[in-house]
């Protein structure tokens, strides 16, 4: 019944309408029509989710040209990361459909590894890649992101090498050889050269690389330059190793201290920008995509830059590192007959391997392509303007199957953002205490990640599924070499002492890494994978084990 | 009993289905929007789980693992003490400002009104990004500023000082002062205008200064304000997670100074994909969100008594 003080109903509305409900339910009325008449778009065949926008403006062209001649349909789609990443899991975890083809990328994907093998949402690619000889046609570490035990999930859409990039102008101002340097000593030796005090007030206005405590990308980087890392090739959690508490005590040597040779000037920040337009750092991590977003991002620097290899962490060691990567897949929900599966293969393999698509990867984004039958293609060896007409492409590939090859473990991140809390610790304990020491910084370093390696192991000790006997039992051994990862002495990275096992790392030289490959009888045997000790068959209980760090 | 009411058929009036068919819209609701996900919620806590065709039971041992992890009490640490700055330091000043445009020589006082109150209108999500780059280090507004301001006396100020490196908290709790103090002050300035005119006339009459007479006169007759604005902020404040999340691009800060209860269950549900461990989390957060909620009624009721 109407309140005695409600507005008056002038007879318009019927008496059981007071006018503030006439204009809520009409409201409503509007809303319900509006959503009902909203234009829709829906998807004309198989439908392909990307993430990066630079990618999405890359394929359009290549859909297209298949649209007009290939069936079926792809409908191309730009969703952020992390949506794509909410919906991809949704999807797998409820198993129903999502999109066709997703692309995605390293970190996003990991997650989806993280149950039993015969739950992971995408098909397994092994042996299609094995029979079509895909294996041995693309670049073996661009694999290593979408293997979860032993099995391959995704085609690589890249490969990603790390050079420095530094500024040419400065460098060669102040005579520097760059040829010169070959580790990162040499590298702190020569840079250190180019730190002045413009200003005199005791510090310098400029240094000579730009890294920081709390640039994760770098340190994962650089830890997987070194050999070191969070997972060994056999899954098991390596966040305590003795080369990551050298590569930890040695940035902070970089970082802080008398000996400072590092700063801060953040990557995809309009003020980190200004800082490296300015000379505040002269050199930079540069994977193969970061020199097309310097040049719309710094365009002043054009002709200013120069790229070298990285320097390694010991002479003859690794020269080069990786950053970022992203595959393509095929949901199991994509494809429920062989014949649907056939026609979402070709177009992978069309849109990822062609030699058209490789020229674009690179003039657009500054990619290299993963197969290696393109890389002697005249395209890679064009003058670089923004780079000092280096042949950029060139440097990168000839770097190429040097790159690290990394795991694919779903804790990657949580190990990862552990190592880095240990680092900035270790840091600001070396301010705090005035202590930049190595020895002193690497025992510090030794404590805090092997706290960090506890937290991880007991996170991985949750997930039951990893562990479990049956959740890797289908999975099938590759053919031993089709990608396995060479030993830490082939592949330039430092070695660890495992003989002792009391973390008596050094540096050391090309024959104490010979000497240093473990024995039969050593832990670090006994950590190696069944791959690297020539093993065929490989013990499916062995994935992801907790423990067995340095 | 109406006359109308009198004159229904008898056998209408008393059906036992009418209540529960007029009920029956919020129970269906309650019960599929409420009740089930809370079973759910319960039985998922106790599994480790990989979307429903993997599950196991794994009893109470993602309570265990979580009253021994030293990454939840972290958590819970640092989102007790933005939930101290937020009560201690941001509610007296809601107060004072309140306080401050209840003045009767304040002129401006509209505009002032809708100065303040204007940044709790600003999305979350644009508040971290713009307090990201104020305490951004050498580009940063205010090492800009110090470093010019203290420059005129003599002081050198470090550029590169970590602002969001070492008082993460401390930025958390400025961020969040510029967002919430204009809101919490528009229900101080509401109470303030509730409290009985002639209370104060009278306290004035009998000699009580202005200090006695905010402690005698206007804080008793707004404590249930403040107490519900008080409740409001704690649970507010444990629930902190856009803010940390966008200021530390994704991530918990360094040595996760930034992780806070809700960031933590987030970054274990849908970063780490361990959704039973996280319900725990959300458990653990509802516990203690019960629980303030229970001391501030019993606090609530001990005044009520005395009074």
């Amino acid at each position: 019944m109407p309140r005695a003080d409600a507005p008056a109903n002038d007879g318009l509305l019927p008496a059981w309408l007071s006018p503030g409900a006439a204009v809520i339910a009409s409201l409503g009325v509007l809303a319900c029509l509006a959503l009902a008449l909203a234009p829709t778009t829906a998807s004309e065949g198989r439908v392909m989710w990307t993430f990066a926008r630079p990618h999405y403006l890359m394929y359009e062209s290549r859909v297209e040209a298949w649209n007009q001649t290939q069936t079926p349909r792809i409908d191309l789609k730009l969703i952020s990361l992390p949506a794509m990443e909410r919906r991809m899991m949704s999807a797998f975890l409820g198993g129903v459909p999502s999109a066709d083809l997703i692309e995605i990328e390293r970190r996003a994907v990991s997650r989806s590894f993280a149950g039993p093998i015969e739950s992971v949402g995408f098909y397994d690619l092994t042996d299609r890649l094995k029979q079509e000889g895909l294996l041995d046609a693309i670049n073996a570490p661009s694999f290593s992101p979408w293997t979860s035990r032993g099995r391959v999930f995704g085609l690589p859409h890249d490969v990603h090498p790390v050079m420095l990039g530094y500024r040419a102008d400065l460098v060669e101002a102040a005579g520097i050889d760059v040829s010169k340097i070959e580790t990162w000593d040499d590298f702190a030796r020569a840079f250190s050269k180019l730190q002045v005090d413009a200003n005199n007030d005791g510090e310098p206005d400029r240094f000579a690389l730009n890294m920081w405590e709390t640039h994760n990308d770098h340190l994962e980087l650089l830890l997987a330059q070194a050999g070191g890392g969070f997972f060994d090739e056999s899954n098991r959690l390596t966040v305590d190793s003795d080369i990551n508490a050298h590569v930890l005590a040695t940035i902070v040597t970089w970082i802080a201290g008398p000996n400072r040779i590092a700063a801060d000037a953040p990557n995809f920040s309009a003020a980190g920008n200004r800082l490296k337009a300015d000379g505040f750092v002269v050199a930079s991590f540069f994977p193969d995509w970061m020199g097309d977003i310097w040049k719309h991002e710094i365009p002043s620097l054009s002709g200013k830059m120069k790229l070298m290899p990285l320097p390694a962490w010991q002479k003859g060691g690794r020269r080069t590192s990786v950053w970022g990567g992203t595959m393509l897949g095929i949901p199991k929900t994509a494809a429920k007959t062989p014949e649907q599966f056939e026609e979402l293969w070709k177009f992978a393999k069309e849109l990822y391997l062609s030699q058209e698509f490789t020229e674009i990867l690179y003039r657009q984004g500054g990619i290299v392509t993963p197969v290696k039958k393109h890389w002697s293609s005249p395209l890679f060896d064009e003058p670089n303007a923004y780079f000092s007409s280096q042949p950029t492409g060139r440097l990168y590939i000839n770097l190429a199957p040097d790159v690290p090859h990394r795991n694919s473990s779903p804790y990657n991140t949580l190990a990862m953002n552990r190592v880095a809390d240990a680092l900035v610790r270790l840091a600001e304990d070396a301010r705090r205490d005035k202590v930049y020491d190595y020895a002193a910084l690497k025992d510090r370093a030794r404590a805090l990640l092997k706290k960090a390696h506890a937290q991880v192991a007991d996170q991985i000790a949750r997930n039951v599924f990893i562990a479990e006997p049956d959740a890797a039992v289908t999975a099938t051994p590759l053919q031993p070499g089709a990608f396995a990862p060479p030993r830490p002495a082939e592949r330039g990275g430092l070695v660890e002492r495992s003989e002792t096992g009391e973390g008596s790392w050094s540096p050391g030289t090309q024959d104490d890494q010979v000497a240093a490959v473990p024995s039969p009888a050593s832990p670090a045997a006994k950590r190696s994978s069944p791959r690297q000790r020539g093993d065929e068959s490989r013990d499916p209980q062995s994935d992801m084990k907790v423990g067995g760090g340095a | 009993m109406s006359a109308k009411a009198a004159a229904m058929p008898a056998s209408s009036a008393r059906s036992p289905l009418a209540p529960w068919l007029f009920l029956s819209p919020f129970l269906i609701c309650f019960g599929v929007f409420t009740v089930y996900p809370l079973i759910q919620a319960v039985l998922l806590s106790t599994q480790t789980t990989f979307g429903p065709g993997a599950t196991r039971f794994v009893g109470a041992n993602n309570f265990i693992a979580l009253f021994r992890d030293p990454l939840f009490w972290k958590a819970c640490s640092n989102t007790l003490v933005y939930t101290l700055g937020s009560i201690f330091i941001q509610l007296p000043l809601a107060l004072g400002l309140a306080l401050l445009l209840e003045s009767p020589n304040l002129r401006g006082r509209s505009w002032l009104r809708l100065v303040l109150f204007s940044p709790s209108m600003v999305g979350v999500v644009f508040a971290a990004m713009m307090f990201g780059l104020i305490f951004e280090k050498r580009t940063g507004l205010l090492n800009q500023l110090l470093h010019g301001t203290l420059g005129i006396v003599g002081i050198e100020w470090d550029l590169d000082f970590g602002w969001l490196q070492q008082h993460v908290m401390l930025g958390l709790i400025v961020a969040s002062l510029w967002m919430y103090v204009g809101f919490n002050m528009t229900f101080f300035a509401a109470a303030l205008q509730n409290v009985r005119k002639d209370l104060v006339e009278a306290a004035i009459v009998d000699g009580a200064g202005p200090v006695s007479r905010f402690w005698n006169v206007t804080v008793p007759a707004i404590r249930p304000v403040a107490g519900f604005v008080v409740l409001m902020s704690v649970i507010g404040s444990f629930q902190l997670f856009e803010l940390p999340y966008i200021m530390f691009s994704s991530s918990a800060g360094p040595d996760n100074r930034a992780l806070t209860i809700v960031l933590y269950l987030f970054q274990n549900g849908f970063e780490v994909g361990d959704l039973g461990y996280a319900t725990a989390i959300g458990w653990a957060l509802a516990v203690i969100l019960v629980g303030c909620t229970m001391v501030q009624r019993l606090l609530a009721r001990g005044e009520e008594a005395a009074a």
